[in-house]
């Protein structure tokens, strides 16, 4: 975008107009306009939240001629001050990839023609019926994303749950914190952390549980190291299974073998016990002690159902659990030495520091997911250090509205925007706010991502809409889900902005609008909801995902549920969907409210945000008269929750004798079709490779660059060896970003899920290595 | 009626013209580029840990301090091309040192030098402290014939992909991964000087695309 | 090349009718305040010609009671 003379002259003509009306009309508003700064040629600078990470970041996007010309920090935003990242800063490039998609698609005899969208949105509204009348209601699916904004996942659920009488809605979160939800529900019986952002400044020691936040979340590594600078004292422990960028900051590094966090945070407690560093006030006031069935499984195979029994224990009986761990035992399970075990236990145990834990998918896509959230958790309520500010154990999400869209209007099978689908008050309420009959909502949960996916192989599942993913480079086994997607009479629409691996598979393919090409909002990782209204127009025929779908459901004949127009449909869904979160538990702002703010953390209660829950200084939902009010669960406290380690789902072999971890690089974000189309990220990291040890790498005789062939028992792939790069992991391990479509490395990875939250594990299966 | 006269030239900034005045046979960038089989990058990036431990070891002033007034000009008056190791501009008296990493006295932390009225410039690789295995000393300006060496362009400054973008790291990291010797502090040249560097991480926005290296756009295989 | 800038007052109750005749206008870009009936103006013409005319045209429009002029620039001037 050309940013002349001209057009700062223009922005000159502008200010020098607002300036004659202010001194003429004191008081007078030009609403944003009256911010008006920057560079010559940029006209108005808007704020949204990113379009990538789960931190979200507040940007002001720089808008010319109708153009996203320009990013910067939104120091209004508490989020980032200012601040971005290298994929923040160049976001808005990702709008402009020359291969944008603009118009719908109909695959006609093998080949994808274009048409007008109305006669593809008339096919989806008749395959759907059709489908649904043959097949049966459960036979259609919609698989949607924690990209999706919240009102596009809302009418979704709206649609499928409540008109069309099917849970079959899933979301792409479901890979990415499903362990998170279900460990928030079985320790604290509401979902979501009860600290934020604002704990960086307060700790003084952070431990990174897997996580590599120097990349994945790098706008808040960066408050932590700036605060490590500030004050005195301030420790980073890096506690991971390879060495990242993280691990050069960090001020030490714990290397733990692959799944024996388990072990290792077990033995964290252990310690803390034997030391006497427990909070008795705290425990004995806040805490319940419960186990759960062991050898749960992997559910690698169709039609795996597991589900938990909690059984009451009592501190005694959690004492004897942990026998199994003391600091020398896990020294042999997990490589960390007893020491060092130890010391981590001293750090959470030292009752004048303030510990802030951090994780993200190295726990969360763990077939023990759910176990490990709850250990960490263990480890905080035992010395106490949690919901005031700098105690904090504390789940990132990945994506911009994970927690916005699925976790909190519940576009998983099992959940309705208030509850779940098995609770009759949660349908009754649901029925009501969405005027359909209660018995249209099936009180049993379906398919869950990964079974769902087998459901469309099997040929359960006939028709699915895909928006705002790319599961087919996502999906772990990918080979076999392709196939399935593939098959004859199955019919799969995908919504998106770039074609993909996805659209090459898809029937339909129905142009979206991106992020501020609608109005929307985002829900990021310490519960703060971010409006961001349309700044510029979507290219060609591209629509918003929320009203892709509402075109459909009109089609399908449920006016009377979506009745709105398109002028103005955001702000009335907003409004109708706030009905479900009533009351101080998890009020949220008005639309007014959002539309002004940089974003506004729920609970919002009486105009005020909550930015510690639980803890009756800052909740007003705590009514019990003491320090903390656990009031998510019943017995009004916190579950201290005694599980066990158990080994992966697949560990190296004779056969296979390497870990196989997947990941991503800071310059791209998931599968890299927004951020392989912004030139500087993509010159940067053009292509994924494996991160190979040197010593390995000089066992197998290869150079860096050269061709190694990685074999698991689903598939293969040969790529470039990166040896001693930004990242190298241990002896026995490799590490490939699964970024590039090129190397679709999901073709060799397990499609194993913690038997609780159903979130396959990505981290961890079994390879060979070849030099190819 | 009210007319404003708007006069809004904007002139090259002053790094640009300095170096080209410096190179005036300059080549093409990408001329030099040794493309490699694969795109896996170089592997200097795995030494980020200098940059982390150079950051929380500067003291908060010197990374926001005013810069001593080293011109980029200077800089690469000193080297024979871009990236090459400076000629030592001043005298060694190596009979007064007796060991080579007293170049580090001076050149380990910088900090102000009575003896040459300057601010010492920062070492990015202090590791390295056989320091006159790379660096000479200048006993003469006299050529011993003329030379026909034609170097390659010094990286431009300020290419940011957008008006308000963080630009990328346009040079190799190899020996300079330690951002913070050269970019902060009273040591640092000028035109390349900058006093955000609290902020901890400067590979968070500062993406690695060596100029030398030739641009691609990304397109499906 | 002239750019121009004006504030627009409209009459009585007309301030929407306003903003949209003035939208429908070539080389126009309209502010609309949020809480005043006031409306910034720009104009941005590649000749004096068309500027004299747009100008015209804005002044003759039914909803507007009155046209100021805050910022004027010509490149013929320089």
């Amino acid at each position: 975008m050309k940013l002349d003379r001209r057009e700062f002259i223009k922005q000159a003509a502008i200010g020098s107009a607002l300036a004659t009306a202010g001194s003429l009309f004191p008081g007078i508003s030009f609403g944003s306009w009256n911010r008006l700064a920057g560079g010559p040629g940029v006209l108005a600078w808007q704020k949204t939240p990113c379009r990538f990470c789960g931190t979200g970041c507040g940007l002001l996007v720089g808008v010319s001629d109708g153009r996203a010309v320009a990013v910067k920090g939104d120091p209004n935003c508490t989020v980032n001050k200012g601040l971005c990242c290298m994929k923040g800063y160049h976001s808005v490039q990702a709008l402009y990839g020359r291969d944008r998609i603009t118009t719908a698609k109909v695959r006609k005899n093998g080949t994808l023609v274009e048409v007008p969208i109305s006669e593809a949105l008339n096919l989806v509204a008749e395959k759907l019926k059709e489908t649904r009348d043959t097949y049966g209601k459960d036979s259609v699916a919609m698989y949607g994303s924690g990209q999706w904004t919240i009102p596009d996942g809302y009418v979704a659920s709206k649609l499928f749950k409540g008109c069309l009488g099917t849970n079959n809605v899933e979301a792409n979160a479901r890979l990415c914190m499903a362990s998170a939800v279900t460990g928030f529900m079985t320790s604290f019986g509401l979902d979501e952390p009860m600290g934020c952002y604002e704990d960086i400044d307060h700790a003084d020691v952070f431990v990174t549980w897997g996580n590599n936040m120097a990349e994945m979340h790098p706008v808040l590594f960066s408050r932590m190291l700036s605060n490590r600078k500030r004050r005195a004292g301030v420790k980073i422990i890096d506690f991971a299974t390879r060495f990242t960028r993280t691990s050069q900051a960090a001020d030490k590094t714990i290397i733990f073998k692959p799944q024996t966090d388990l072990a290792v945070a077990n033995s964290i407690c252990y310690e803390i016990i034997k030391n006497n560093w427990v909070n008795d006030n705290f425990v004995n006031e806040h805490v319940s002690f419960h186990k759960g069935k062991t050898n749960i499984g992997y559910g690698t195979e169709d039609h795996f159902t597991f589900s938990d029994s909690a059984e009451t224990i009592d501190f005694e009986a959690f004492k004897l659990f942990l026998e199994d761990y003391t600091p020398e035992k896990v020294e042999k399970i997990s490589g960390v030495p007893a020491e060092e075990i130890k010391y981590l236990a001293s750090l959470y145990g030292n009752p004048s520091l303030k510990v802030t834990s951090f994780w993200c998918m190295g726990m969360n896509q763990h077939t023990r997911g759910t176990w490990i959230n709850n250990l960490v958790y263990n480890i905080h309520l035992l010395v106490g250090k949690i919901s005031t500010p700098g105690n904090s154990p504390f789940s990132l999400t990945g994506q911009p509205s994970a927690c916005g869209t699925v976790r909190e209007v519940g576009t998983l099978t099992h959940k309705l925007p208030h509850g779940v689908v098995m609770n009759e008050n949660d349908r009754q309420m649901a029925a009501e706010i969405w005027q359909v009959p209660v018995e249209n909502i099936d009180p049993k949960p379906s398919y869950h991502t990964v079974e769902m996916f087998r459901a469309l192989d099997r040929g359960d599942i006939k028709f699915m809409w895909i928006q705002v993913t790319n599961p087919m480079v996502t999906m772990p086994n990918l080979r076999r889900y392709r196939d399935g997607a593939l098959k004859d009479d199955r019919f799969v629409v995908v919504s998106d902005v770039y074609p993909t691996p996805t659209t090459d598979v898809a029937d339909v393919i129905l142009p979206a609008a991106m992020w501020i090409e609608q109005e929307g909002m985002f829900g990021n990782s310490e519960r703060r909801t971010q409006h961001f209204a349309q700044i510029v127009d979507p290219p060609g025929e591209a629509m918003s995902d929320t009203w892709q779908i509402i075109e459909v459901a009109k089609r399908l004949g449920f006016e009377k549920q979506f009745p709105w127009s398109q002028d103005n449909y955001i702000e009335p869904i907003w409004e109708e969907y706030r009905r479900f979160h009533t009351g101080p538990k998890h009020e949220m702002a008005p639309y007014t409210v959002l539309a002004e703010r940089s974003g506004v953390q729920w609970p919002f209660v009486d105009g005020r945000e909550t930015r510690w829950r639980y803890n009756p200084a800052y909740d007003p939902a705590c009514k019990n008269d003491k320090d903390f009010d656990f009031y998510g669960k019943k017995d009004n406290r916190a579950w201290i929750w005694a599980r066990p380690y158990e080994p992966a789902a697949e560990s190296p072999d004779e056969e296979y004798n390497f870990w196989l971890n997947t990941g991503r690089v800071i310059e791209h974000w998931h599968t890299g079709s927004m951020t392989r189309r912004v030139p500087v990220l993509h010159n940067a990291v053009p292509s994924s490779y494996v991160e190979i040890h040197p010593e390995d790498a000089a066992d197998l005789g290869v150079v860096n660059g050269e061709l190694v062939k990685i074999i698991s028992r689903r598939g293969e792939l040969t790529m470039p060896a990166q040896i001693n790069g930004r990242g190298v992991p241990v002896r026995g391990m490799v590490f490939v970003p699964f970024f590039d479509e090129s190397y679709l490395i999901n073709e060799v990875t397990l499609d194993a899920f913690c038997p609780i939250s159903k979130q396959p594990d990505y981290k961890k299966c079994a390879v060979r290595l070849e030099k190819a | 009626m009210m007319k404003t006269h708007a006069h809004h030239s904007r002139g090259a900034p002053l790094s640009l013209l300095v170096v080209s005045l410096l190179l005036p046979l300059a080549t093409l960038l990408g001329g030099a580029a040794t493309a490699t089989a694969s795109d896996v990058p170089d592997n200097f990036d795995n030494q980020g840990k200098k940059l982390f431990t150079a950051q929380q070891r500067t003291p908060t002033a010197n990374l926001s301090a005013d810069s001593g007034g080293r011109t980029l000009a200077e800089f690469y008056a000193l080297r024979q091309y871009p990236g090459s190791p400076p000629r030592i501009p001043h005298v060694v008296d190596l009979a007064f040192s007796g060991n080579e990493t007293d170049c580090l006295s001076c050149h380990g932390k910088g900090g102000y030098s009575t003896e040459f009225d300057a601010f010492a410039p920062v070492t990015p690789h202090p590791e390295n402290v056989l320091c006159t295995q790379c660096h000479a000393q200048t006993k003469t300006g006299e050529p011993f014939v003329e030379t026909d060496w034609v170097s390659i362009a010094a990286p431009k400054l300020g290419l940011s992909f957008l008006g308000s973008s963080p630009p990328p790291i346009p040079h190799s990291l190899q020996l300079r991964e330690n951002c913070i010797a050269c970019h902060t502090g009273p040591g640092a040249v000028v035109e390349i000087r900058i006093d955000h560097a609290s902020r901890g991480d400067c590979r968070q926005c500062h993406a690695a695309v060596p100029q030398s290296q030739p641009l691609t756009e990304f397109t499906r295989k | 090349m002239p750019i121009f800038s004006y504030l627009a007052i409209p009459k009585r109750d007309a301030r929407k009718s306003l903003c949209e005749e003035l939208s429908t206008l070539e080389h126009c870009q309209v502010i609309p305040a949020d809480n005043q009936d006031v409306v910034v103006v720009v104009t941005d013409t590649p000749d004096e010609h068309t500027e004299k005319q747009l100008q015209h045209t804005i002044k003759s429009l039914p909803s507007l009671q009155s046209l100021s002029l805050a910022f004027g620039y010509n490149e013929k001037l320089e």
